[in-house]
């Protein structure tokens, strides 16, 4: 899922310092399952800021409603009779969120409440890491299913660096090193040969490199 | 361009073609355009090496590039061993480089991953890891011997650079160390600079390992080493440089020599082990990175009697 | 803040434990002060970051939360 950590409070505050009337809206998706942007979320988040805004002698007015999803047109619709009701927008979803309440409202302003890290999942209750960089050509099987490109600090094809000590990665004690892993991992099943290839750059132009990317499924397109 | 059926040319190929015993050094450029400042470094390292490493934005931290600092110093008649990280620039900007200090004279480079920016003074930058060090060795191996670009694409004159990587023998997982640097050699390597040695039993049987696969007959090693100027110095590579490996008998040892006498040791352990290395099975130089301590380097070659150096036509 | 600052105090009471307790001791008419409003909850753990919360929202100056 795509992980996301919400804004400091102070950061919302001063986004929408102007506004005495919004909509806070969230996502039923990625963002409901990593605890940041769902039903529960929106809730916390409009009790906040509408405590912050009282103490400071000027109340905000907070409608919240959480969508299906805001990533989808068909959702983003359903917020369509009541859009221009406020004087502001904040979307408690993945960047994609506001993004598509902008297409589908250009009249309308619209703010990000949370910021939008990576592709991962949970490790244990409330730790998610990172695991897929998206970059378009799948390569995990050369590795064991451990994602370097995602995972290593300098996305080396051939690790692992120097830097690598005690399984830890060089940037902090508290980052595993991936090549740590990978390589025990084929030493344990004895297929160490299978990183004795040296295998090409890798093509780029199917990662964000390549400019903005697009997915086409003829077979669904009407 | 047969050459003697040297690959480029450069002192550092001769010397070690040659059967010499080589020695090379270590140079950072200034934190600006000072070359006042880069020469009087420099200078210190004349007649005493074969090569002069260039560092490449060490550690991360911005300084005078390493291809106009290599090319100040070839101009200059030190032959530098341009040190190119894969961290600062993409493969466009790699080969470019690549053909840049080659027109300047430079006929060395050092392949290498790079320090991730977290540790330098930028750690906002983009960290761009295009190709990995690895793949470096590979390209700049194509454009010389094959004379193309990574496209395929023909090179017009292409630079015929002795191609450098480096091995660390003391980072982890330690049991495929010796695999990785294979990988390099098959990868392209002429020679390969070690990371500073401190742990001289692991380094010995590394070596081992390395002999025994053959390594060392398809490539030249050059043994690191850094002389440590006191026990703090010793301690703090411990502690804080990652994949450095600094046993504790070394710190007791700089520690037990007492105030005002421990960089003395440090330079003493440093002498043996250039002793040492001249016997060792596989190895064919010493790579002396005296870390902003370059005045020192005729006093720990002379020492080490490792000159004067040859002068090979 | 001054000395007649009285806070408002909002507890959220189990209804097995504090809350019985709270009843008992109205009936061995004990007084407890009046700036406490009491909230009876199934369990506490039922209390949500938003109950507290929304008790600071309407007003509160602090929150109890017994069981």
């Amino acid at each position: 899922m795509i992980v996301a950590d919400r804004k400091p409070l102070e950061e919302i505050l001063d986004m929408i310092k102007e506004c005495n009337k919004i909509l806070l809206v969230g996502c039923k998706g990625c963002v409901t399952v990593c605890n940041v942007g769902g039903a529960k979320e929106v809730g916390i988040l409009a009790a906040s800021l509408k405590i912050a805004r009282k103490k400071d002698g000027n109340p905000i007015e907070i409608d919240e409603k959480t969508l299906e999803r805001q990533c989808d047109p068909e959702y983003v619709e359903q917020i369509r009779d009541i859009f221009d009701q406020y004087d502001a927008v904040l979307s408690m979803a993945c960047g994609v969120g506001p993004q598509f309440l902008s297409e589908a409202y250009p009249s309308q302003t619209f703010y990000p409440a949370l910021d939008t890290k990576f592709f991962g999942g949970a490790v244990q209750h409330g730790i998610w890491e990172e695991r897929c960089a998206g970059c378009g050509t799948c390569v995990i099987h050369h590795y064991d299913g451990l994602c370097p490109i995602a995972r290593c600090s300098k996305s080396l094809q051939h690790g692992p660096c120097g830097g690598s000590a005690d399984g830890k990665c060089e940037i902090a004690k508290d980052v595993e090193c991936i090549w740590d892993k990978i390589v025990k991992k084929k030493m344990e099943q004895g297929r160490l040969e299978d990183l004795r290839t040296i295998r090409a750059p890798k093509d780029w132009q199917t990662a964000r490199d390549g400019g903005p990317r697009k997915s086409i499924r003829e077979e669904l397109v009407q | 361009m047969s050459n003697n059926g040297l690959k480029s040319g450069s002192n550092l190929e001769k010397v070690l073609r040659a059967g010499h015993f080589a020695f090379t050094g270590e140079c950072g450029p200034p934190k600006g355009a000072n070359v006042e400042h880069l020469k009087e470094k420099y200078e210190h390292l004349r007649g005493m090496v074969d090569a002069v490493n260039v560092t490449d934005n060490q550690t991360a931290v911005v300084r005078m590039s390493s291809a106009a600092a290599s090319a100040l110093m070839a101009a200059d008649g030190i032959e530098p061993n341009f040190q190119m990280v894969c961290r600062d620039r993409n493969r466009l900007a790699m080969m470019a480089d690549v053909l840049g200090v080659y027109s300047l004279g430079v006929r060395n480079m050092l392949c290498l991953s790079g320090d991730h920016q977290k540790f330098g003074n930028h750690p906002q930058a983009k960290n761009v890891y295009d190709i990995d060090s690895m793949q470096l060795i590979a390209m700049v191996k194509k454009m010389r011997d094959e004379g193309k670009f990574l496209n395929e694409e023909e090179i017009d004159e292409p630079p015929k650079m002795f191609i450098g990587a480096a091995a660390n023998p003391f980072a982890d997982p330690y049991e495929f160390r010796v695999y990785r640097l294979a990988n390099k050699i098959d990868a392209g390597a002429d020679f390969i600079q070690t990371q500073c040695i401190y742990n001289m039993p692991r380094f010995r049987d590394f070596m081992k390992k390395a002999v025994d696969m053959g390594l060392t007959e398809r490539t030249y090693i050059l043994a690191g080493v850094t002389p440590m100027k006191s026990a703090r110095m010793a301690q703090y590579m411990a502690k804080m440089v990652p994949g450095m490996d600094v046993p504790e008998e070394l710190i007791e040892r700089l520690k037990g020599a007492g105030k005002g006498k421990q960089s003395e040791e440090g330079i003493k352990f440093a002498i043996e082990q250039i002793e040492e290395f001249k016997e060792m099975e596989g190895i064919a130089g010493v790579h002396l990175m005296a870390i902003e301590w370059e005045h020192k380097v005729p006093e720990i070659a002379e020492r080490a009697n490792v000159l004067p150096r040859p002068q090979i036509d | 803040m001054n000395d007649s600052f009285e806070p408002q105090i909002l507890a959220y009471c189990c209804k097995y434990c504090a809350y019985a307790a709270a009843d008992l001791a109205g009936s061995m008419r004990l007084n407890y002060p009046s700036n406490v409003k009491v909230i009876q909850v199934p369990c506490t753990g039922r209390v949500d970051i938003l109950h507290l919360l929304t008790a600071f929202e309407g007003g509160a100056d602090g929150v109890y939360v017994a069981g």
